[in-house]
Order: C-alpha cells, then sequence, then structure tokens
C-alpha cells in the first residue's frame, strides 16, 4: 500500500525544463548545426584580450585605467610582475577553451545527420577551433588538447599538458583540412573564408619557425589572391568603422553595437570591449567620446616612427597635440586616470563620437577586431621568404606595405632586410594586439621590454587555480 | 469493546447528557474580568466543558470530584466540589510559559513536553515593536535566530538565519503561515499585527520538513477567534516620521579642495583648485536626505459562536522613504477572513485567507550607481543646479547628481495575492484525529519602468539621451537609421505555490503512565512560476504619461523586445513522528521522513531524513527536592535535514548558453551550452546535534540554554571548475556538485522574569544571547577557496569561502602602520614595491622578506561579517495605567568591508582623511594622499571597521485609559502610546548603519553604501471595543 502510494508520487517528479533544448537531444536538424557554429563563432569576440596583453606586455604600450588596481592583472603584465594569481590570463584559457568545447561538441555530434552545407560548417568548426588552440599554446605554450568531445568532470585531473608539438600539429591538421571546405569569397560578411585559413596557417607556421611552407603557404595566398584583397588606401582611416570589412579585412571579428552589455561580462558583448576602455578618461571634445585610459602607447612607440610615417599619428593619439591643433581647444578637457598617463592613446581600436553603440557604450563598441589584415600577410610572407632566402620576393612584399603609407622603398637583403621587415611589423601593426608576442617569436622581447626574463617571460604563467582545480598534475610553466 | 465504550463516552460529553448534579460558577482573573474558554474537566471521568462569554461554566459533578481549570496563560487548578453547588474561581495569571503550546510541525505540544530547541514569540511581542515586517520585529527576539538586513528601504528584505550560515548557497528558513509556504521576501505580504504567534524549530526536530529544513522551520500562526467569545473589534493606528540616523562625515569644499591640491601635486599633476576659500560647498547628503512618513491602520474584528470562531480584519501601512521620499515607498493593503466551523459531529473546517496589495516604488541601492554611492562621491565644490538644469559633476567618471538620478527614476511595482489554506480535521475517535489540507500561495507581481531620455553629463554611463538636449541615440538596424528613444518595460509574473498535505495523528493513554502519540502523513509541495515582460521604445514626449508599451513609437516595431520564463518545481514526502512519554516525565521522540525533489538529479532522486529527541523531566523525580526550581528538563536531539534549494533542473546540461555572433552587420542567435549536467547531484545534509536545558525558579524566572553542534555537509554548488571543461562561456555555468562542509556550532541562552503582580508593578524582563562560532570544514577537491565580492572597481576579490574560515571571510594586506620616511623604507627588512613614505606597511605574511601584489602569498584574513555574539533583550514595566518597553539588539565581533570610497580623483571623500600623512610623524592610521599610482588602495585591514553594534530598536511609552472611564463610551480598552523606533545605536562603524546583510554569504559585510534603516517617531493607539 505504501509502496503503492511511493510509486505514484515519485512519478509526479518526472517532469522536464518546458519550452527548453537539452543539450543531449540537439542536432537533429541542418537550423540546429547552424546554431551550434554561431556558438563557436562568438567565443572569438572576447578579443579586447588579445588586444590589451599583446600590447600591454610589449614596450608598445602600458596598462592604464583609473588606478593601480583597476584591472590588476594587466597593471602586472606590463610590469613584467605577472604571477599565477591573474584574472585576465584565467580569462583567456576560459575563453579560449569554452570556444573549443563549442567547436568539440559540434564534432562529438557530427554523425548524427547528413545534409548539404555540413561539410562547410565542420570546415568552420575545424578552424575556430585551431584558432583557439593558437591562442592558448602562444599564451601558455603546452596546453591539454581536447579533440572532437566534451570532457566530464571526472576526467580533468587525468588530462596532462600536451606537448606544444602535438597542439600544433592538430592545429595545421584543422586549418588545412578547414581550408580545404571553406569558400574563398562569401556572401555573408563575417564567415569564414579558405582565405582567412590560409592567412592563419601561414602565422601559425611562422611562429614554428616553419619558413619553407609558410612561404608557400603566404605566396600561394598572395599569388592566386582567390579573395580579392588590397591594402585599403588610406590608412589613416582604415580603422573607422566606415571602412570595416573591405578588402584588406582577411580574418575579422565581427562585432555590433546593437546590443547593450555590462561590466559584469566582458565576455558576453556583442561590442568590442577594447574601444570603449581604449578610450580617454571624461574627454569632453571632438572627434573622440570618453572611455576608461586602458592600453595607453607609450612614448617609445611614439618616437620610433620615421619622420613624415602617418601611421605613427593613426596608431598613438598624441592627444595634448591633438587638442592643441582644435579651433576651440581651450574648451576640450579630458581626466588623468590614476593607472598611469603617457599623453597617447590607442588611435586605432578607440571610441570615436560617431561610433558609438548602445549604452553603456563603453562596452559596445561595433569596431571589428581585425585578426589578420592584408598587410600582415603581405608581411608574414616578406618574413618567411627572407628566411627562406628570396630577398627579392621578400623586398617586393614589404614595400607593398612602405608605399601605401608613402615610405620609401627598402633596398637592403639579408639580415638588414629581416630586421627591416620585423621593425616594419611594428610601424604598421602597433596597437593591434602583435607586438609582445612578435617580440617573443623573433627573440628580441629580452632586449625590447624591461623585466622580461628569458626563459620564463616567453610564455604565461598557467593560472595556478587553473592547475588546482586541475588536480595539480600539471606543472607550472618555467620561472612563475 | 474498550473502544465502543471510548465512544459512547465521547458521544455522551457531545450532548452533555450526565446523570448527576450540576456545579456552576464563574471564572475571572485577578482583576475581577470574566474570562471565556477556560476549559474545565472532572478528573478521572470524560466529563468536561468551557466557559461562555460571561466566564460562566455549569457541569455535572458531586461531591468528591475535584475539578480541573484550565487556560492558556494561566496557571491551572484542581478544586475539589465540596457541599456548595456554586464554585467561583480565580485564575492567576502563569509568568513561566510551561503550559504554552508551541506548534511543532503537523501537531503541537506544550513547552513541558517538548523535545527539541523550539523558540515562540507571541504575537504581542511583534505588535510592540512597530515594525512594517514581521522578520523586522524578530530581530534579537529569538536566540539562535540572526537577522540582518539587505536594505532599509521601504519594502527592503532581511535575511533570518537561523543557528548560523550552513551553506553560501540558499539560507532561507522554511517559512510556513497557517501551514502555506511563504519564501522570506514574500514576508512583505503579512501585517505583523496579524500574527498569533511565530515558532522556530532550530534543532533536528525541524527534521520533520525533511529536505526544506536544513535551514530551521519557521511556523507562524496568524490570529483566529475562539468559540463563544463576544464579537470583539480591534483598531489600531500609528503615525510616524522617518529620518536618517546618521549622515556620513565627508569633507566640505574648503576641505576638499585642499585635500584635492595635495593630491594632485602628489601625483605631479597640476593643482585643481586656485583658491581653497570655497566655504562649506554643497552638503549632497542633506540634499538627498529627507523626512518621510510612515503609518499604519489595522482594524480586526475576532469572536466566535458556540460551533464557529472568525477573525476578520482589514489594514494599512505606508512607508515611504527617507531617501527618495514617495519615490521609494511601499504600501500595503490587507485584508483577511480566518474561520473555523464545525461542519458536522467531529469535523471542523479550517479557512484561512488573506489578500493583499502591495504597492511600491524603489530607487537604485547598494552599489556603483546606487543613489547614495552617488550622493557619498559627489563633490561639495559643485552646486547642485546650474541654472535651470542639474549639475553635471563633470570631473567623476560615471558619478552621476544623484537628484538628477532620483528625479529620473521611474520604478513601480504591484503585487496582488492570495493566501489561503482549507482545512478539514476529522476527530474519527478519541484516538485518531484525520486532517486533509491544501494551502495555496499566488501572487502575481506586475512591474513597470520607465527609463526616459537622460542626460546626466558628458560621458556618463547612465546617459540614454545622445546630448543636453536629449535627442535620442541613433542606432542602425541593418542600414535603417533610427531613434532610440525612452523606453518602458512592463512585466507581469505568477508565482503560485501550493501545498497538498494529509496525515493521521494518534494519541492514547495506556494505564496512567505510559502515553503515545503518533503521526503519518503524505505531502506534496510544489510552485509555478511565469512570466512574461516586454519593452517598448520611443515613449512619446520622453514623458511618464505616456509610459505604456501600448503608447510606444518604434518605427516598425524595431528595438522593442518582448521575454517570457516559465519554471515548476515539486516535492513529493511521506514522514512518520512517534512519540512515547512515561510519566509525563521521560519523553522520547523519533522522525523519519522520505523526500522526492524534481531538483535533484535522477541518480539521488529520493532522500530520507531521521530525527530523535528525548527529554527527561528532573523535577518530577522524587529525589528532586530543591524548592527554588520548579521546574527542570534536560532535552537532547539528534537529526538529519536537508536543503534541496538550489535552483531548477541544474542536474541536466542545457542549452541554454548565450551564443551570439555578428553576420551582416546584424546580430544572429545560435546555441551554446549553459549549465552543465550532474546526474549525481544531490541535497545538502544537515546533521545537528542539541542539547538543552530549561528550568524555572520562584514561578516567575524562565530558563532555557541550548548547546549545538551543526555540520553541514555536502554543500550544493558551482566551483569554479576548469576551464577545459568549457563552462566559461556567455550564460555557461559550471555543473552544481556536492562538495564541502560547514560547522557551525553555538550556545543559546534565554532569560524571562516576569514579576509577581501583587507588587502593582508588573515587570517582564526577557534577555537572550547567542554565542556562535562558524567554519567551513572542508572544500571541494581541487581549490583552495572560492571566491566572493570585490572590492573596488575591478578591484581584487575580498571574501571567500576557505576551509579553516568562516564563510564569507575578508582576505587582503595586514597593515602595520604607515612608512614615515624614505630611510624607513630603504632600512626595512621587508620590500615593498613600489613604497613611498605616507604608504601603508603592510605586513609579510609569508616571511620572504617582499610582500607579494602578484600572489596570495601575503594576504590573511582581516575579517568576517558574522558576528560573535548577538542579544536582544525586552523590557516592560506597566503601573497603574502606564506601560513602558524597550527592546534592544546587539551583535558583536562582525567586521564590516567600507566599499562606498570610490578610487577616483575628483570623488569627495570621508572626513578622515583629514587626519592624513602629510610628512613624517603626521599619523600612523591615514596614507597620503595621491593621484598618482598608490598601492594604498589595494584591499587592505585599512578598509575593514569593527560592526558592532548595540540598538535600541524600540522604545515605547503608553498610557491605558481605565476601563471604568473608557467603558462609559463603550470602549473596552484605549490605550495611547508614544513610540521611537532605531533612537540609538552604539557603534565604531562610520558608515550609514551597520546592520549591513546580504543574502549571498559571501557578500554579507560589504557595505556599497547600504540604505540605511530609519529613524522613527511614532504615535499610536490601540482601541478595542
Amino acid at each position: 500500500m505504501s509502496l503503492w502510494i511511493f510509486t505514484a508520487c515519485d512519478s509526479l517528479l518526472d517532469i522536464d525544463p518546458e519550452f527548453t533544448q537539452d543539450a543531449e537531444n540537439f542536432f537533429n536538424t541542418e537550423e540546429d548545426f547552424d546554431r551550434a557554429i554561431i556558438g563557436v563563432y562568438d567565443m572569438m569576440q572576447p578579443a579586447y584580450l588579445n588586444i590589451w596583453i599583446g600590447e600591454i606586455a610589449s614596450d608598445n604600450s602600458i596598462a592604464g585605467g583609473e588606478s593601480v588596481n583597476d584591472t590588476r592583472g594587466l597593471h602586472e603584465i606590463g610590469s613584467m610582475t605577472h604571477g599565477g594569481v591573474n584574472e585576465e590570463l584565467r580569462a583567456v584559457m576560459r575563453v579560449n577553451y569554452t570556444g573549443i568545447a563549442r567547436a568539440n561538441y559540434i564534432f562529438e555530434n557530427q554523425d548524427k545527420l547528413d545534409f548539404d552545407g555540413k561539410e562547410l560548417i565542420l570546415a568552420e568548426a575545424r578552424f575556430l577551433r585551431a584558432y583557439f588552440y593558437f591562442n592558448l599554446v602562444k599564451y601558455f605554450g603546452d596546453m591539454p588538447l581536447i579533440v572532437d568531445r566534451r570532457i566530464s568532470i571526472n576526467e580533468i585531473a587525468s588530462t596532462p599538458r600536451t606537448p606544444k608539438a602535438q597542439v600544433y600539429a592538430q592545429i595545421e591538421t584543422d586549418l588545412r583540412s578547414a581550408i580545404a571546405g571553406l569558400p574563398p569569397t562569401v556572401s555573408v560578411t563575417g564567415r569564414l573564408t579558405s582565405g582567412a585559413g590560409k592567412a592563419l596557417l601561414g602565422k601559425v607556421l611562422l611562429y614554428q619557425g616553419k619558413y619553407p611552407e609558410a612561404a608557400t603557404v603566404l605566396g600561394e595566398l598572395i599569388d592566386n589572391n582567390q579573395g580579392g584583397y588590397a591594402l585599403f588606401s588610406d590608412y589613416s582611416t582604415l580603422f573607422y568603422a566606415n571602412n570595416q570589412n573591405v578588402a584588406e579585412d582577411v580574418f575579422t571579428i565581427q562585432f555590433s553595437g546593437l546590443q547593450g552589455g555590462d561590466y559584469g561580462c566582458l565576455i558576453c558583448l556583442n561590442g568590442n570591449a577594447a574601444v570603449g576602455f581604449h578610450g580617454i578618461r571624461l574627454y569632453n571634445g571632438p572627434l573622440y567620446a570618453d572611455g576608461n585610459s586602458y592600453n595607453l602607447p607609450t612614448q617609445d612607440l611614439y618616437d620610433s616612427f620615421a619622420d613624415g610615417d602617418i601611421r605613427r599619428d593613426a596608431t598613438a593619439l598624441n592627444l595634448d597635440e591633438f587638442i592643441a591643433a582644435q579651433p576651440n581647444s581651450e574648451d576640450i578637457t579630458y581626466a588623468i586616470g590614476g593607472g598611469g598617463h603617457t599623453g597617447f592613446f590607442n588611435n586605432k581600436y578607440i571610441k570615436r563620437l560617431d561610433e558609438r553603440g548602445l549604452p553603456d557604450d563603453d562596452l559596445t563598441s561595433p569596431l571589428n577586431y581585425r585578426v589578420i589584415r592584408w598587410a600582415d600577410v603581405l608581411l608574414m610572407a616578406a618574413e618567411a621568404f627572407q628566411r627562406t632566402g628570396n630577398d627579392g620576393r621578400a623586398r617586393t612584399e614589404l614595400n607593398k606595405v612602405r608605399s601605401r603609407v608613402s615610405m620609401p622603398a627598402i633596398n637592403s637583403s639579408g639580415d638588414a632586410l629581416l630586421q627591416a621587415i620585423l621593425e616594419e611589423r611594428r610601424f604598421e601593426l602597433s596597437g593591434e594586439g602583435y607586438r609582445f608576442f612578435d617580440l617573443v617569436r623573433t627573440g628580441q622581447a629580452a632586449s625590447k621590454i624591461s623585466g622580461f626574463v628569458t626563459g620564463k617571460h616567453e610564455v604565461f604563467p598557467i593560472p595556478q587555480v587553473e592547475i588546482d582545480l586541475a588536480g595539480g598534475v600539471w606543472s607550472q610553466n618555467p620561472g612563475y | 469493546m474498550k473502544k465502543i465504550l471510548l465512544l459512547c463516552f465521547a458521544f455522551a460529553l457531545q450532548y452533555g447528557v450526565w446523570a448527576q448534579s450540576s456545579v456552576t460558577g464563574t471564572v475571572t482573573d485577578d482583576s475581577g474580568f470574566p474570562i471565556p474558554g477556560v476549559s474545565i474537566l472532572k478528573l478521572r471521568s470524560t466529563v468536561g466543558t468551557v466557559t461562555d462569554l460571561d466566564g460562566k461554566y455549569s457541569i455535572n459533578a458531586s461531591t468528591g470530584d475535584e475539578l480541573q481549570f484550565t487556560f492558556i496563560g494561566f496557571k491551572p487548578q484542581v478544586i475539589p466540589v465540596g457541599s456548595s453547588s456554586e464554585i467561583n474561581v480565580v485564575l492567576e495569571e502563569d509568568l513561566t510559559n510551561l503550559n504554552e503550546v508551541v506548534v511543532i510541525g503537523y501537531g503541537s505540544a506544550t513547552k513541558r513536553e517538548l523535545t527539541g530547541a523550539t523558540s515562540q514569540v507571541k504575537g504581542e511581542a511583534i505588535e510592540a515593536m512597530n515594525m512594517p515586517r514581521v522578520d523586522q520585529a524578530l530581530q534579537g527576539k529569538i536566540a539562535g535566530v540572526n537577522i540582518s538586513t539587505n536594505s532599509g528601504a521601504p519594502g527592503g528584505t532581511s535575511n533570518i538565519r537561523i543557528r548560523g550560515i550552513g551553506t553560501f548557497g540558499d539560507n532561507d528558513p522554511l517559512i510556513l503561515v497557517d501551514g502555506v509556504i511563504y519564501d522570506a521576501a514574500g514576508l512583505n505580504a503579512l501585517n505583523p499585527n496579524d500574527i498569533e504567534s511565530v515558532n522556530v524549530l532550530k534543532d533536528g526536530t525541524a527534521g520533520i520538513y525533511g529536505v526544506r529544513a536544513a535551514n530551521g522551520v519557521i511556523l507562524i500562526e496568524t490570529k483566529k477567534g475562539s468559540l463563544g467569545a463576544k464579537p470583539r473589534l480591534d483598531f489600531n493606528a500609528y503615525y510616524g516620521v522617518q529620518e536618517t540616523a546618521r549622515k556620513l562625515d565627508l569633507l566640505n569644499a574648503r576641505e576638499y579642495a585642499i585635500l584635492k591640491n595635495e593630491a594632485f601635486a602628489a601625483g605631479g599633476q597640476a593643482l585643481p583648485f586656485n583658491n581653497v576659500n570655497l566655504g562649506e560647498g554643497t552638503n549632497w547628503q542633506d540634499a538627498v536626505f529627507q523626512e518621510a512618513p510612515i503609518q499604519e491602520y489595522n482594524l480586526t474584528m475576532t469572536g466566535g459562536t458556540e460551533k464557529t470562531s472568525y477573525s476578520i480584519g482589514g489594514s494599512y501601512f505606508g512607508q515611504q522613504g527617507i531617501v527618495g521620499g514617495p519615490k521609494a515607498n511601499f504600501e500595503r493593503y490587507n485584508a483577511r477572513i480566518n474561520f473555523i466551523t464545525e461542519i458536522a459531529p467531529r469535523v471542523k473546517f479550517t479557512n484561512v485567507l488573506l489578500y493583499t496589495r502591495e504597492e511600491s516604488s524603489g530607487l537604485a541601492q547598494g552599489g556603483i550607481g546606487s543613489v547614495l554611492y552617488n550622493t557619498i562621491n559627489a563633490y561639495p565644490t559643485e552646486t547642485i543646479r546650474v541654472g535651470d538644469r542639474f549639475s553635471y559633476l563633470d570631473n567623476v567618471n560615471d558619478i552621476i547628481n544623484p537628484l538628477a538620478q532620483m528625479e529620473n527614476t521611474y520604478n513601480n511595482t504591484f503585487v496582488n495575492k492570495f493566501v489561503g489554506k482549507e482545512e478539514i480535521e476529522y476527530k474519527i475517535n478519541s484516538n485518531f484525529t484525520w486532517t486533509g489540507r491544501a494551502g495555496y500561495n499566488f501572487a502575481m507581481v506586475d512591474t513597470k519602468v520607465f527609463n526616459p531620455l537622460v542626460w546626466y553629463g558628458p560621458g556618463k554611463f547612465a546617459n540614454s539621451a545622445r546630448n543636453a538636449n536629449l535627442d535620442p541615440v541613433l542606432v542602425d538596424v541593418g542600414g535603417l537609421e533610427i531613434e532610440r528613444g525612452a523606453n518602458v518595460f512592463e512585466a507581469r509574473n505568477t508565482f503560485l505555490d501550493y501545498n497538498l498535505e494529509t496525515f493521521l495523528n494518534y494519541d492514547s493513554k495506556f494505564g496512567e503512565d505510559h502515553r503515545v502519540k503518533g503521526m503519518f502523513g503524505l505531502s506534496l509541495v510544489g510552485n509555478r512560476s511565469e512570466g512574461l515582460n516586454g519593452t517598448g521604445f520611443n515613449i512619446p514626449n520622453n514623458d511618464l504619461n505616456f509610459a505604456d508599451i501600448s503608447a510606444n513609437q518604434a518605427p516598425g516595431g524595431f528595438l522593442n523586445n518582448a521575454g517570457s520564463f516559465q519554471s515548476r518545481q515539486r516535492l513529493t514526502s511521506a514522514f512518520i513522528r512517534g512519540e512515547y512519554d512515561f510519566k509525563q516525565r521521560y519523553f522520547v521522540s523519533a522522525i523519519l521522513r522520505r523526500d522526492g525533489s524534481t531538483n535533484f538529479g535522477p541518480n539521488n532522486r529520493i532522500g530520507y531524513f531521521p530525527a530523535i529527541s528525548g527529554a527527561w523531566l528532573i523535577s518530577d523525580e522524587s529525589f528532586f527536592n530543591v524548592k527554588a526550581i520548579d521546574f527542570m528538563k534536560l532535552r537532547t536531539s539528534f537529526g538529519v535535514s536537508g536543503n534541496d534549494q538550489i535552483g531548477l533542473f541544474r542536474y541536466r546540461g542545457l542549452l541554454n548558453g548565450s551564443a551570439t555572433y555578428v553576420f551582416n552587420d546584424l546580430i544572429v542567435n545560435g546555441a551554446a551550452i549553459g549549465n552543465t549536467s550532474n546526474p549525481d547531484l544531490k541535497w545538502e545534509t544537515t546533521f545537528q546535534t542539541n542539547i538543552g536545558l530549561d528550568f524555572s525558579l520562584f514561578q516567575n524566572i524562565d530558563f532555557t540554554a541550548n548547546y549545538f553542534i551543526k555540520n553541514t555537509k555536502d554543500l550544493l554548488f558551482q566551483p569554479d571548475v576548469s576551464a577545459l571543461l568549457g563552462s566559461y562561456g556567455p550564460g555557461g555555468s559550471p555543473p552544481v556538485i556536492n562538495a564541502g562542509d560547514v560547522l557551525n556550532r553555538g550556545l543559546e541562552l534565554e532569560l524571562g522574569y516576569g514579576s509577581n503582580r501583587k507588587t502593582g508593578v508588573n515587570f517582564r524582563f526577557d534577555y537572550n544571547i547567542t554565542f556562535l562560532k562558524n567554519e567551513v570544514t572542508a572544500v571541494p577537491e581541487g581549490f583552495e577557496f572560492i571566491p566572493g565580492a570585490g572590492f573596488g572597481v575591478g578591484g581584487n576579490v575580498a571574501t571567500r569561502f576557505q576551509k579553516g574560515f568562516p564563510i564569507g571571510y575578508f582576505v587582503g594586506y595586514q597593515t602595520d602602520g604607515i612608512f614615515q620616511t624614505a630611510e624607513e623604507i630603504a632600512s626595512s627588512s621587508v620590500s615593498q614595491p613600489g613604497a613611498e613614505p605616507g604608504d601603508l606597511r603592510f605586513v609579510d605574511q609569508n616571511g620572504d622578506g617582499v610582500i607579494n601584489f602578484g600572489d596570495d602569498s601575503d594576504r590573511t584574513m582581516i575579517g568576517s561579517p558574522i558576528p560573535n555574539m548577538i542579544m536582544g533583550f525586552n523590557f516592560n514595566v506597566d503601573f497603574k495605567g502606564f506601560d513602558l518597553g524597550a527592546n534592544v539588539y546587539a551583535a558583536l565581533g562582525q567586521d564590516i568591508i567600507r566599499n562606498y570610497e570610490r578610487q577616483q580623483p575628483f570623488a569627495n571623500q570621508l572626513a578622515y582623511n583629514i587626519d592624513r600623512w602629510t610628512g613624517p610623524g603626521t599619523s600612523n592610521e591615514v596614507p597620503r594622499l595621491t593621484t598618482g599610482a598608490t598601492r594604498n588602495t589595494v584591499f587592505s585591514d585599512f578598509y575593514v571597521e569593527d560592526g558592532s553594534f548595540v540598538r535600541l530598536r524600540n522604545v515605547q511609552l503608553g498610557y491605558t485609559i481605565p476601563s471604568t472611564i473608557s467603558q462609559k463610551i463603550g470602549i473596552q480598552y484605549f490605550r495611547f502610546y508614544l513610540a521611537a523606533n532605531n533612537l540609538v545605536t552604539l557603534t565604531r562603524y562610520q558608515g550609514f548603519d551597520p546592520d549591513v546583510g546580504s543574502g549571498n554569504p559571501l557578500f554579507a559585510g560589504v557595505d556599497n553604501g547600504i540604505y540605511p534603516q530609519a529613524r522613527t517617531f511614532m504615535a499610536g493607539l490601540n482601541i478595542k471595543f
């Protein structure tokens, strides 16, 4: 009797959440696959971390902000005092692994349904997984490699760090497969192309020192140019919202100003968080809008440009000079943040008056982030060709970039040419989040970054809490 | 045979047919007032009766019989029947509480019989506090119950914590009002005047409520009528004026200018003020705080006929805010009908029905962006208004003019609530009683928020307009530029809690010495919530008068949006309790409950919760002959209970993550995993042991002591998990797992004293004190701690859940004075990066000779939000119609983080900065001021203050007109009084209010500029017709 009552009562407990799709009952339609891949794309949007850390860790900029405690992790990275407790580095790790988990979720279910276009979605997923893993190895070196399935909480403790070379092999495999599956051009702005895949593969090869292969991949991309890539004519307005998604865009993360956001979840934003954060504190004047004075370019960067190089002012805004040049300069006001002040602001990704998104517009910038643009492809190709003995081709690609900004052609060769190419990367690409990784990759970090310890700072420490959460079996990177 | 006989007896009793001579008389209290409803029993028989409205009775008895007269609140009397057929009885008031009936869940017991740790507060004690909410009135009234305030704003809520904090999840106790489930916030609906008693089950015996009992159980009974009582009309009213009890000591304009010049100079920047003689400047607090009214009117009619008793009433309560006035408003309209009626012989039907309408409006409070946070940080050199507009506070980021903010806030909530219970109790025979009941608590909550286009000055995050002309922002929707104007958000959410219960009670005596009670029951508890909401943009004219979605002018409906939600959960339970006592001297009780909850995974859906308790009435032993001690009882209990309040379906992996990206310049939605699954998820389990002692002395002193050990295991929470799981995406959340233990140990003492009436002065004194120690005894494997609240803007985590420490303890740098000179820094054995003279000197905890700012090695415990000790003290005296009462509450030993100072160059500062370091020997407490880079703003004990306080919560002086006079105008009872709430608070804490609570234990004691509880002066009257 009582058993019967219990059984009857317990059946009342079998209820499901309403109007909610369950994770284990998905990928039943083509649309499900489409929606899942959007979730993977989504995880590229926390790109602000790359823009900040890639610059602040280098000789290009300081952390800035309201005080030295304002995003303290960046201040520590800026002074090369970062350790195992660093929220920003942890965010890098978590964001990229989330992207990987979302991609693997698709692969885990790839056999559930067949339809035309599935290969395209899988190619996108491979590309994105490669991008996330590339971020991880750049930052942390050896990282656990998880492929084609989600792992459960009970498996974490038995998941070791995978040697970097093995992760790179997976990245290359994924990218080559993605390149084969992706179209050279797309009708939907923002979807990935085979050109983007080749550019990223070229970069991945360059980071591994596989110069001949890099030269092949990048040379083919330039020669065939199926995507119709070209340098944008006016460098000084290249980073304006109006000039987004132009022929110079090869691999670009898309943002929108149409959705609000809050400081509680920067990774949730559909706007480019870096842009508002780079803005001038309490600024009240023309062209720009106010922000949080993050990621401030250094005098060293400003001074490194040759006279007459228009890229100097397009890269680092000399604020006082800019204000002085305005007709109503005495009415223009701004404030200095307690986190540091150099007089310069990131003039590429910066909040401008007419490029703001919905409130809070510190967080909702529609400015896209260019992960790889055509000038980068040309300079990477130049480097790869130079390092494989083809100085002529290297000069050709290098001088394409220089002639766009009316800088004289470089005629040197050998090591002088290599140095010129590497310097050109700073002039052309500063403020875009590459500098630190370029310095490390080319062995210049110790000589350029004060406080940089060779053998330690080439990679960032694995967040201590992540080591602990993984059961303490991972060893920390050397020196930390 | 025996049963049939008993039935006959019962039958006979019902109709009062018994052939014997009758005894009549009147029962009065010691002032001569008749007492209706006194039960009279002829001992060693089943014959009994009750007194009528005039205190008169008639019973069949003959010489040699003994009559027992009992009535709650009076000492029982046994009188032998002599030759006279008239026996008039004067009952003496019982100043001890041994015979008070306490509700214990599916039954009741007298204090004499109780085996568990249960406390009771009577309605009168709650009424006397004149508090808007019952939980506020309970603060300091019950040992072991800590009540802290989330906000002093009208309609603001409290946290009720019984015997410590057992989890950093949901710590709210189970609250049942007449058996109907209320959530803690829902107590707003209840008028404290309607309460008959509050009963708190604190120990393992709460386990009769199984998986909902781990945080303790509060059983509230509302007022009912009594059978055969004349209709009585009670009217209570008060009106009061509230004001802030404290304003912060902030810099005036002159001090501000001097200190800012100094800070800017130290930071190597130009001095902002050429002239510092700016006088007082603007006192933003004076402008923001105001006096505000509070009032309540309450009318109740109670009474009963022979078979029906009733209590019917209505009330109005209204309170405006001391910040915001009508913009922070709370009003409550109540109507209720309680009646109990005998619908057939031995069948009693109980109906409880409460209708409440709440109307409230609120301001942003409790954090960055709140009105008070802005008030504290607004600088005094700015006027409130500039010309015909509010000033902009241009020099500070994100801090806006608080008066403009209040003016632009339109945030209204309307709640319509029906709460009720239908219950049938069938007395099958003298041993068995069956009860079936259905309870419901239905609330419809309507919200309307109007967000006008506002402009607080250039660059303010709160701006929704493009410029000072309030031109709307233009947004690009797929190539179409449209204006984004004022918007209105409207929501209608409904919440239904229901319970269906049936239980059978058994009560039987075997011989003189053995009594057995039993209870078996089944219940289904569930809730269902649904909500629909929408936002309409481009409200015409930016005008509140058009603030309705129907008025929206959004082109093509772009921008407008809608949302909905629905949820349900269920709990099915079976429970059994057996009680046995021998000679009313040895008591044993055992409980077993079986619970199944939809909140748990399929692998762990059903839980069993046992409890056992016992008591020994030592004073009834023949060897016990201490004259002074009237009563002494030793109790002990052990029980297991659970907590299933962890949100719905957390065991499942759901596709509720956020997946949005931008294609073709438009946001597209995809799908991603949100909740990560854990099919093994189960309840949190609490093991509690209690040892208690009750005794009473000299007929007028009650004393209760309880010592408890409460061990909460398998805490349900979402720890940080490894990044590899990929649960860190937007909308993602780690799996909920069972890990981590918390230990609460405490000692509770309650002392009550009531003076003898014969002295003419009536005196009542109650004191309780609770000592509590809270410690986290385990955290999930693989990590050291769970981070809690942050400090400052973008600052580091300041509170933690960590093994070996109290929940939510504060972690940061310990300071050791201030570096006075450069030599001192240079010669210090500990190197502190970046230190300059005038900076805080931090303590090197790990002894490596360096203050490490990059890791945790030099951070240590610098405070705890949990009081070591809480105390309550109540005092009442009356003499010749005058009465004086006071209630004092104290919480000692807790700390508070001062987290309302914005670290911005131009933000105003607290006046303690006047005593800052300005050169060697000037200060060893307050560091130098600078706008340059400094570590003085990292979280250290400089920002932690002692939060101990003692508060006179209520003091009241009343006068009752002698009834002989008032009766001439038809009034039985007429009292008027003057009262003050929160008149005096003794504390060293410099914030608005040291009573800083948070629903999340990891955020407790973090003061973001709490809305303070008002100091209130009231006048009121109580009339009974």
